[in-house]
């Protein structure tokens, strides 16, 4: 654009803003309005979670600010466009009832490899939307978006919706066109007004609403939930598999997976699991810390639901969980940078035999949460604000 | 008469600002407590494979995550008191990653006076080791499982050592609860019994996977030291001591720890984290600042 359309554009945009935020910030926009009252929405903490939650001090999570956040979650329109064919938003890739991710049988995405609008395919595979908000050191497969980082853009879930917004390999959009866009359809100007105070849509208040809802996603219903509270007994080959699990002497998950101590079932750290010998991603930890032992380093992600399919690991080599249980019990690959946590590695691995594999693989079943799947409260709106 | 009664007077102006004095000792002054880890009296280096243990092993080491508690401070007449008011509080974290944990504060005023000691406990002790006492992380992470008694870890040491065989391989030296285990395997735990109801109990017909004999006894492996130290509290001058943790030390004293004998993980090698820990009596030391 030219310097003199930007400076242009710029002013009329100030002029809309001026206009706009004059009417909200004095009184109602109109005057039979209910008013700006937001209900606080409380997140309940499961049995034996954790009770600090990732929430930015400057966005509180509200009853009406995840109402709204759910339509723009599902709503296509996200990628600022309206015809079918460039109608893209977080649900295209992010499916609920495959954990939030694309599924390995999509009918687009093939593999569950996922692609942007632009055809461009993602530098890594998706990661699931679970139990995010306690998660405190850092989200993406390197853990990129962090609430320390120095660059204020790369803090938080609310910069996921802008980096999936404008990513040429997500949406390929443009923020501006996808805040003009939502603001010229009927109903949402009035559900921003209820859960932000201002009928003027910002693309923040958008990042905000999106950032709330993904935070109301809580898995916290399997069967091994309801057995860590003395509710359900597991079978045999489960409480089996649950034992190979958190023992060193067994298949040895635990320490970056989680157990009885640690119900979300990751440690949401940074590891090497000896997967490879030579490491030329260049988006791996390295990329964030600058830390040559970082080579080859990623997020170890929740177990939760993960037997729903693959494709498994950041650069989804692995279809099946048989295929990811092989690899841990005899193809560990021997780096300088694989974890000390590893400690199989000279051994190819943990070595389980067949009987303790289907045991294992039992034990992550019990991880299934058909409750969080078919929750409603995360599902498709019927219809959208705009909709009659 | 009169003599001793002006000596009587006298006693007692030498005696009440004596008595003066004693009241000055209920004022107060801050104390914490500095955690360092050392190895051969330098600062430790993580991910330098340039360690040599007792046993001739080349080692290095990633990270250590450790739990001490019940820290108290001895006065010169024996009188013990815990730096934190209410004892569920005294437990710290301290993890070589996070700078945050490498300082320890009172988390109240501490009588002026002289002291002349510390007392600690590595990790947690039997009563202080329950499941779920730490919801969240780091803490939370430190979680030692079910099937092997519950609790936390008291330490994670990571590394990873030149074995016999000339090949860098990692060692998790973890200690925590251990185990004795029924060497005939002929019963197990029901794990559906846990937490505040205690552990496990028998479960007649469940056997456990054939790579683990069922677990008979718990031991708890957590030790106490009190360390000498002389130091003197006051208003106004902040006391800092460091607490030094000499990694060197875990590998002998009591016995010769091999890396080569135990290998990579000992969670389940009580007899390992009994070496480990008896050695360990000796891995602490305190010095002064100043
Ligand atoms: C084109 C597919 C696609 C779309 C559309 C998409 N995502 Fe993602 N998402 C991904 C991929 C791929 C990753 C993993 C990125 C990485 O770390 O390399 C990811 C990761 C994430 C994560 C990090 C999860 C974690 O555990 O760290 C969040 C949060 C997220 N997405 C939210 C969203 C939201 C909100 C939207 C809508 C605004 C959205 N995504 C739209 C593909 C997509
Ligand atoms: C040293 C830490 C560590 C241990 C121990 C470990 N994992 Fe992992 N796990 C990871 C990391 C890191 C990843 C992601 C690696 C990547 O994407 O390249 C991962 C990925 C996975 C995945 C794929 C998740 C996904 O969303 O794609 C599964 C399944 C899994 N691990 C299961 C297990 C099982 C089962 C065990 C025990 C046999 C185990 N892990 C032991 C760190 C660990």
């Amino acid at each position: 654009m030219s310097a003199k359309s930007f400076i242009l554009k710029t002013l009329l945009a100030f002029t809309i803003s001026l206009f706009l935020t004059g009417c909200s910030n004095d009184k109602p926009a109109f005057p039979d309005e209910p008013g700006y009252k937001p209900t606080p929405y409380e997140i309940e903490i499961p049995y034996a979670f954790p009770t600090k939650l990732n929430i930015p001090n400057d966005n509180p999570m509200t009853e009406e600010g995840v109402a709204l956040g759910r339509f723009l979650f599902y709503d296509g329109r996200l990628s600022g466009r309206t015809h079918p064919d460039s109608l893209m938003s977080c649900s295209t890739c992010h499916i609920q009832e495959n954990n939030f991710e694309p599924g390995i049988d999509h009918p687009v995405f093939e593999g569950g490899f996922v692609h942007g609008l632009t055809g461009q395919q993602t530098h890594h595979v998706v990661l699931p939307l679970v139990n995010l908000v306690w998660n405190h050191s850092g989200y993406g497969w390197n853990g990129g978006i962090y609430k320390n980082n120095d660059n204020p853009n790369f803090r938080t879930i609310e910069d996921f919706v802008r980096i999936a917004v404008m990513a040429s390999d997500e949406m390929d959009g443009d923020t501006n066109q996808v805040k003009a866009l939502f603001q010229s359809l009927d109903g949402y100007p009035e559900l921003f007004y209820k859960a932000f105070g201002s009928q003027q849509i910002t693309f923040n208040n958008i990042e905000k609403a999106i950032a709330q809802f993904v935070r109301t996603f809580v898995s916290a219903e399997a069967k091994i939930d309801r057995y860590l509270r003395g509710e359900e007994q597991l079978s045999q080959p489960e409480l089996n598999g649950f034992i190979l699990f958190t023992t060193e002497e067994g298949a040895d998950c635990f320490h970056c997976h989680g157990g009885f101590g640690n119900p979300l079932f990751t440690t949401h750290l940074f590891y090497n699991n000896g997967k490879d010998t030579v490491f030329d991603d260049l988006a791996d930890r390295f990329a964030i810390t600058g830390d040559i032992m970082d080579k080859g380093v990623y997020k170890a992600p929740t177990l939760r639901n993960i037997s729903l399919g693959g494709p498994y690991m950041h650069d989804g080599r692995f279809e099946t969980l048989d295929e990811v249980i092989d690899f841990y019990s005899h193809h560990l690959q021997v780096s300088e940078q694989v974890d000390p946590l590893m400690h199989h590695l000279l051994r190819g691995g943990v070595q389980l035999t067949p009987n303790e594999k289907a045991d294992l693989k039992a034990f992550i079943s019990t991880l299934h949460d058909e409750n969080f799947l078919k929750n409603p409260a995360y599902s498709k709106p019927k219809k959208f604000p705009d909709e009659p | 008469m009169k003599n001793l009664f002006w000596i009587g007077v006298i006693l007692s102006m030498l005696v009440i600002p004596g008595c003066k004095k004693t009241e000055e000792a209920t004022a107060f002054g801050d104390f914490s407590l500095k955690v360092k880890h050392e190895v051969e009296g330098e600062a430790l280096k993580t991910d330098a494979l340039i360690y040599t243990n007792a046993a001739g092993n080349r080692y290095m080491v990633t990270e250590i995550q450790w739990f001490i508690s019940d820290i108290q401070l001895i006065k010169e007449d024996g009188e013990a008191l815990g730096i934190t008011q209410n004892v569920d509080e005294n437990i710290f974290y301290i993890d070589t990653d996070i700078e945050e944990t490498h300082t320890i504060n009172s988390s109240y005023p501490i009588p002026s006076g002289n002291y002349s000691g510390i007392h600690f406990t590595f990790g947690l002790d039997k009563e202080a080791n329950k499941s779920h006492r730490f919801v969240n992380p780091p803490e939370s992470f430190m979680f030692w499982p079910e099937y092997l008694g519950g609790g936390y870890h008291y330490m994670k040491l990571n590394g990873k050592w030149i074995n016999e065989t000339g090949a860098i391989e990692p060692f998790n030296f973890h200690l925590g609860i251990g185990q004795e285990y029924d060497e005939g395997g002929k019963s197990g735990y029901d794990l559906f019994e846990f937490g505040d109801r205690g552990h496990y109990q028998h479960c007649d017909g469940y056997m456990p996977p054939q790579k683990l004999n069922s677990v008979t006894a718990f031991i708890h492996n957590n030790f106490s030291l009190k360390l000498p130290l002389n130091f003197t509290i006051k208003t106004g001058e902040p006391v800092e001591i460091d607490l030094i943790m000499n990694i060197e030390k875990w590998f002998y004293g009591y016995k010769v720890y091999d890396h080569d004998v135990w290998g990579g993980a000992i969670m389940q090698q009580q007899e390992a984290m009994d070496i480990a820990c008896r050695n360990g009596v000796e891995a602490f030391s305190l010095r002064s600042e100043k």
